[in-house]
């Protein structure tokens, strides 16, 4: 069987995804530690028409989350129609007053999203976060499909899937479609950051720029890429690896020294693209995600193709006291944190932290959203020569171009911890490939 | 109304030569409703490309940047104003308010901000929300003194209040904290005042499709004393000067001049 096949070869990979460096870079108690980002070898499968709903929900909702930036820095036509209350927006920290009425090119915020979904026992997806700022994780996939193929050609050449090292191309046709002349680059903020392999990874399959901050500057409203000979070449999409606050210190953080001065008023004049857009934020923030399957009905009058975790907002009367009620049974989430942080199990806490917890809820009712807790389905991974059941996500990629394109894999991670329920890589997760069978 | 003549002078001076300058400067007023600017002139040194823009608040920005090694920079907006045009401003579209009725780290409330809330704004709803809070600010600059030196231009309303003392900054903030709390929108304005000294900070509140300008420093409404730069939900959207540089200057000094004299006739 072919899982023999590649698990036999999994040590072998490994040793040649930490020579590329496919590492995660983690600040822990402020010391940067560099991990392996382990990769095990058994591929999630997902047949091809179920991944062909998939695709339709996928573009379905990252088309009503990019109307709902656009509607947000614009006339705000969702607020006023009271779908999403304006709290909700206004105290989002992923909302930037800086971005208010100042439109991309093409109206397009949201180029590359990562839309995190879970499988349930019963086989239903839904759909747990949506990544809408600088979402990572292609490269993983990308580069483990290509070791696999070497090591296993015949695996290859006898299941029939979809090649996903077509990812480069579909970025490509993403940045070219928004590039207002000059060149492409992608923007890291250096080697020390958790993507860093990504980032250069992506430049060599795109064939664009790979640039620091210090080598791009602005000159009269325009974008220019400083080459090794001092010579100035215009730039007219940038790929930011960068977070907003960082982007550029006239606007942004002051303090920032990997982002670039005045290419956000350069931005403002339509001079360059940024993917993302700055201000997207308020899209992928927590509490905003309970109102996505409102906006599909709202922006696009249709029926919400994926579906949410169960979610309930504190916020609302009903809701909390239904998260009181059934506190036991449910996940809290802060909206304020990322990357699996601030997230707790109801039925994890102790007496004292329950009361404090639920005291903190009352106070701040806004802040926390509550989901059921979904019955994973698991996936099996190998450890130390044992097949193992672990919980495992799905981060989908849908790039927007002159149409939205969903690329046909997707960054599959688990979680190591037979107990947790959370796969982040930040947490010391792996990953695996995904497969999406032929049709 | 008002014929004012204004000169807005700014000098950045660093102790050893900086480089490789950006800058983006909000200083210039913009005619509105309330006031015609005329005549207006900027001069920015050194500078070697220089552009314009204006924010999402619509306030007017110069930038740019100069690579020349420098230890003074220099600004001056001269130009006239006519002021007093009309008691308040007609609100922009309506979308554009929520910004202006939520808390920022300037204007988060803690317990200070809070009891003087329920103190003087809690009982008070009867009245339009410019009654309520035109007697605010009576309370307020009873209240409160105004000290130089004991705040900073990282102080916060609750901070301030603490306090009990400080400038104009502080003013505009606590009185925008307050509004915010009583629901009514409220928004920072950096600007100038007639007479020669610093630039200076007051409040808009909006009222029924209209923005009034209150200055708590002064208890003043305003009328045709005051030339408007800036607004902004608090001072950080209005900062006047941002900069980055390379270079090891020790200290930066920043001096800031304004004057502002009425004309003795109407040229215009």
């Amino acid at each position: 069987m072919y899982e023999q096949d590649l698990y036999e070869h999994a040590d072998v990979i490994n040793e040649l995804l930490a020579r590329y460096g496919v590492k995660f870079g983690i600040y822990k108690n402020n010391v940067f530690k560099e991990q392996l980002f382990p990769f095990d070898a058994i591929p999630r499968i997902i047949p091809g028409d179920e991944f062909a709903e998939l695709e339709k929900g996928l573009k379905q909702r990252v088309t009503a989350l990019n109307l709902f930036l656009k509607d947000i820095y614009g006339k705000k036509q969702i607020v006023r129609d009271k779908v999403v209350p304006e709290e909700f927006v206004y105290a989002s920290s992923g909302y930037l007053t800086e971005c208010e009425g100042v439109t991309p090119v093409k109206d397009i915020y949201s180029h590359i999203s990562g839309i995190d979904l879970v499988q349930a026992k019963n086989g239903e997806w839904y759909v747990l976060e949506d990544n809408l700022r600088v979402p990572s994780g292609a490269s993983y996939p990308m580069i483990a499909r290509k070791l696999c193929r070497r090591s296993s050609p015949d695996t290859f050449r006898n299941v029939r899937l979809e090649d996903n090292r077509n990812y480069a191309e579909l970025l490509r046709r993403t940045m070219d479609h928004v590039n207002v002349g000059g060149h492409t680059v992608i923007l890291t903020p250096g080697r020390y950051n958790a993507a860093y392999f990504e980032h250069s990874y992506l430049a060599e399959c795109t064939g664009a720029h790979l640039v620091n901050g210090s080598e791009l500057i602005v000159e009269n409203d325009k974008l220019y890429y400083l080459d090794s000979n001092g010579n100035k070449e215009r730039v007219g999409a940038v790929y930011r690896r960068i977070s907003d606050e960082y982007l550029d210190p006239m606007t942004f953080n002051p303090e920032s020294v990997i982002g670039i001065s005045h290419i956000f008023d350069v931005y403002r004049k339509g001079n360059v693209a940024l993917l993302n857009a700055p201000g997207n934020g308020i899209a992928d923030d927590k509490g905003i995600y309970y109102f996505v399957p409102k906006m599909v009905e709202y922006y696009l009058n249709e029926e919400p193709i994926l579906h949410n975790a169960p979610t309930y907002l504190p916020f609302y009367e009903n809701d909390m006291k239904y998260v009181l009620e059934h506190f036991d049974q449910l996940v809290l989430k802060d909206v304020a944190e990322a990357g699996g942080y601030g997230v707790v199990f109801g039925s994890s806490m102790t007496k004292e932290q329950k009361e404090s917890f639920i005291a903190l809820l009352k106070a701040e009712p806004r802040r926390f959203i509550a989901q059921e807790v979904i019955d994973f389905k698991d996936l099996d991974i190998m450890d130390e020569g044992k097949r193992v059941p672990r919980k495992a996500d799905l981060r989908a990629f849908v790039l927007m171009a002159d149409e939205p394109l969903v690329w046909k894999s997707g960054l599959t991670r688990f979680s190591r911890n037979p107990e947790s329920f959370i796969v982040n890589s930040s947490q010391g997760g792996g990953f695996k490939d995904t497969w999406v069978l032929s049709r | 109304m008002k014929n004012l003549r204004f000169r807005y002078e700014m000098q950045l001076q660093f102790d050893a030569p900086v480089k490789d300058h950006h800058f983006t400067l909000k200083c210039m007023p913009k005619s509105n409703e309330r006031q015609t600017i005329r005549n207006m002139t900027e001069l920015v040194h050194p500078s070697h490309s220089i552009s314009r823009a204006e924010d999402s608040f619509g306030n007017l920005c110069i930038y740019g940047y100069t690579d020349e090694p420098h230890t003074l920079f220099e600004v001056v907006v001269e130009g006239e104003a006519v002021t007093g045009r009309a008691a308040w401003e007609t609100a922009e579209d309506d979308c554009h308010l929520g910004r202006y009725r939520y808390a920022t780290v300037y204007t988060k409330p803690g317990d200070k901000l809070k009891e003087y809330y329920q103190q003087h704004l809690a009982g008070s709803g009867t009245g339009t929300d410019l009654e309520r809070s035109i007697a605010l600010m009576h309370d307020l600059y009873r209240d409160f003194s105004y000290v130089q030196g004991v705040t900073t231009v990282n102080t916060t309303a609750e901070e301030a209040l603490a306090g009990g003392r400080g400038v104009c900054q502080d003013y505009a903030h606590i009185m925008i904290a307050l509004c915010r709390m009583a629901g009514i929108p409220a928004r920072y304005v950096v600007g100038m005042l007639i007479g020669e000294g610093q630039s200076h900070a007051w409040v808009e509140i909006y009222d029924d499709g209209r923005w009034y300008g209150l200055d708590p420093t002064n208890d003043l409404i305003v009328d045709d004393q005051h030339i408007r730069i800036s607004v902004g939900r608090d001072c950080y959207d209005c900062r006047i000067n941002q900069g980055s540089f390379r270079g090891i200057p020790v200290c930066q000094t920043q001096t800031i001049r304004v004057f502002v004299e009425e004309m003795e006739e109407i040229k215009w």
